[in-house]
């Protein structure tokens, strides 16, 4: 087995060789073949410089550079569409995440897990502004996608090449890898890595604002709910609308037969959330069409699943962590 | 004609025109100093039936002069692709077809190309009245509100820029203004340098407000492009929570009215724009969603990042040399 690991750096220039080192020693102690990738995410200082000499001297190590600044998931994306390996493992490139994690990440894999999340349970960072923004965070992100992860944005992640590869990664959806695989049914271990305070630089990747992650992860459930039941998410959006269309209606009707007259406003009312929640069902056959012209083929997906869980019906049971 | 040319000068000919043969022997002269071989492309939108008999002369007797025709009316963004498309040099240098700038400062920009890959020009000193300036500024300052990035004169035609942005960048409607801004967003490096304003350069015509609103849609559309792309939810969610949050504070406030102060609610106008707001604001928040699922759909075919550079040894296996990886 292959495997790539992928490392996004973004003006790393203080961490950047102790980080090759660490990969490098930590899997001398691991028999298997392996690349590391290097994405260099625009950096302003002497990063991409300081990446190339190292790789002179690696062939297993190449380096990417971006034109720009571009963020954390398209490094990441870039990564692992360039990857060559079987096995995907991505980390931060700022040294808090630990190499020596990959190995039993990997062996996870082996058991059969499509999906290894590292959980960074000893956490090094501020309480105030880290810990606790990111403990809601994960605890919305679990009850809404239904993927209940204690840690969605430890970057130390490792993934068979095929299943990540076919989940499209754009915007700041590396937080959702997880809930996206479960589209099909990936199966996700989540396992104890640990986790250093950082020693150069400040935070580069702050958890983002919190209207970005609340409608990130509207999206994603739309995403998600939407690929198994087409147009029943969007009816089941639309009820509520019914239900108020309905109950204006029928206290109109109500008045009118007290002999009151018609309530105007009221009535009114009632046929707006009427049509509000029809045109919400059509556009769930709007974005049914969406989904037959797009280029994500579910199918595929779901086969991949299939093949790999049947591999492994046996270590349901085992439980990371 | 099969001699490589390294600057290719492209001419968008549209309604305003000055005296081809006088403006052409203008810029020859500034693209013989430069020193570069060259060649030039006028092209000619749709209708231009004066302007290309003039040039017709001018390519006659001038062997690196050569014209594109347009069918019908295209507009600039358009004829300028069409240009890029004809181009055969690494450098590609748009100009007027109208005195704007004194041809004598073009030099300044390919000197500025060393350190970037996108120069484009700036009128400065600038002629005109107060009015003019004033709705330059506000121009250039809502377009820096929404895109962040500070240009101070967006209409100068004058650019020079290095063939590999028109790979990656497909003009269409009325972009060619924003040409800029779009290169800065696929990484590329943007320079504005200072050209002297040619004395005949005036403002004819006036704006009228269709021009003002074609202008201010074409800022939403690029802030839109810049910012959004990838996350249309961001920009409807913001839009629909604003009007469904609007909604809701009437409609409470009535509800509230009724349940405490017995105020009746049936027949309150003031129900009925409240709903009208949530179902507004609901309906946009809808779009939105419509909108990130087809981005997710198609993300495998657009990529988000552009590679400058992937570098490792070549090992014997071969398969060091990272190859594009679709």
């Amino acid at each position: 087995m292959f495997l790539s690991i992928v490392v996004p750096l973004y003006n790393e220039e203080e961490s950047v060789a102790a980080m090759h080192d660490a990969i490098d020693s930590a899997m001398s102690g691991f028999e298997r073949t392996y690349e590391i990738l290097f994405v260099d995410d625009g950096s302003r200082d002497r990063t991409f410089e300081l990446a190339r000499e190292l790789a002179k001297n690696d062939p297993n190590l190449r380096v990417v550079r971006f034109r720009r600044n571009y963020g954390q998931t398209p490094a990441m994306a870039a990564g692992i569409d360039l990857a060559q390996g079987d096995v995907i493992v991505t980390m931060d490139g700022d040294l808090q995440n630990d190499p020596r994690d990959i190995q039993n990440l990997v062996e996870h894999l082996d058991k059969g897990y499509d999906i290894v999340v590292g959980w960074r349970h000893n956490r090094q960072d501020k309480l105030i502004t880290r810990k606790i923004p990111s403990m809601i965070a994960n605890w919305i992100i679990g009850k809404i996608t239904g993927v209940p992860i204690k840690d969605n944005g430890c970057s130390l992640k490792a993934y068979r090449a095929n299943v990540i590869k076919n989940i499209p990664l754009y915007s700041d959806m590396h937080r959702f890898i997880p809930a996206m695989a479960s589209l099909a049914g990936s199966r996700v271990a989540e396992v104890k890595v640990r986790h250093h305070a950082r020693q150069f630089g400040e935070s580069k990747y702050g958890l983002g604002r919190i209207y970005k992650v609340l409608v990130d992860l509207l999206s994603v459930k739309t995403i998600v709910s939407f690929s198994n039941r087409p147009i029943l998410w969007f009816t089941l959006l639309s009820l509520p609308f019914l239900f108020i269309s309905v109950a204006c209606i029928v206290a109109s009707i109500l008045e009118m037969t007290a002999g009151n007259g018609m309530p105007v406003p009221l009535a009114g009312t009632g046929v707006l959330f009427g049509s509000l929640s029809i045109v919400l069902i059509l556009n769930g056959a709007l974005a049914e069409l969406v989904y037959k012209t797009g280029d994500v083929d579910f199918s595929i997906l779901a086969r991949l699943t299939m093949s790999t869980s049947d591999q492994v019906a046996s270590s349901d049971s085992d439980n990371a962590s | 004609m099969n001699k490589t040319v390294q600057l290719s000068v492209v001419i968008p000919v549209l309604k305003r025109t000055d005296d081809l043969a006088e403006l052409y022997a203008g810029y020859e002269g500034a693209l013989e100093a430069i020193g570069l071989s060259y060649e030039t492309i006028f092209v000619v939108d749709g209708g231009g039936e004066n302007a290309f008999s003039e040039l017709k002369q001018i390519a006659a007797a001038n062997d690196k002069v050569s014209i594109v025709r347009l069918a019908k009316f295209f507009g600039e963004s358009v004829v300028l692709s069409a240009g890029f498309d004809q181009a055969r040099g690494d450098l590609i240098l748009t100009l007027p077809a109208y005195n704007q700038v004194e041809p004598e400062s073009i030099v300044n920009l390919v000197e500025t190309l060393d350190a970037c890959d996108l120069a484009i020009g700036r009128r400065w000193p600038r002629a005109g009245g107060a009015f003019e300036a004033m709705r330059r500024k506000s121009f250039h300052f809502l377009l820096k509100l929404l895109s962040g990035e500070q240009y101070n004169d967006l209409g100068c035609g004058v650019r020079l820029f290095k063939r590999k942005i028109t790979d990656e960048i497909q003009l269409y409607g009325d972009q060619h203004r924003f040409f800029p801004v779009l290169a800065n967003r696929q990484g590329f490096k943007v320079q504005e340098v200072d050209v002297k304003q040619s004395p005949k350069d005036e403002f004819r015509g006036r704006y009228r407000l269709r021009e003002y609103l074609h202008r201010l849609l074409d800022i939403v559309t690029v802030f839109f492009l810049v910012r959004f792309t990838k996350k249309p939810l961001r920009f409807f969610g913001m839009v629909g929570s604003l009007a469904s949050a609007l909604g809701a504070v009437v409609v409470l406030t009535l509800v509230i009215q009724r349940m405490l102060f017995g105020m009746a609610l049936a027949d309150r106008p003031a129900l009925l724009l409240g709903s009208l707001l949530l179902v507004l604001g609901v309906q946009i928040f809808a779009l939105g969603l419509i909108g990130e699922l087809i981005i997710f759909t198609h993300a495998g075919s657009m990529k988000e990042y552009t590679v400058a550079e992937i570098f490792s040894v070549e090992h014997s296996s071969g398969s060091g040399s990272g190859g594009d990886g679709d």
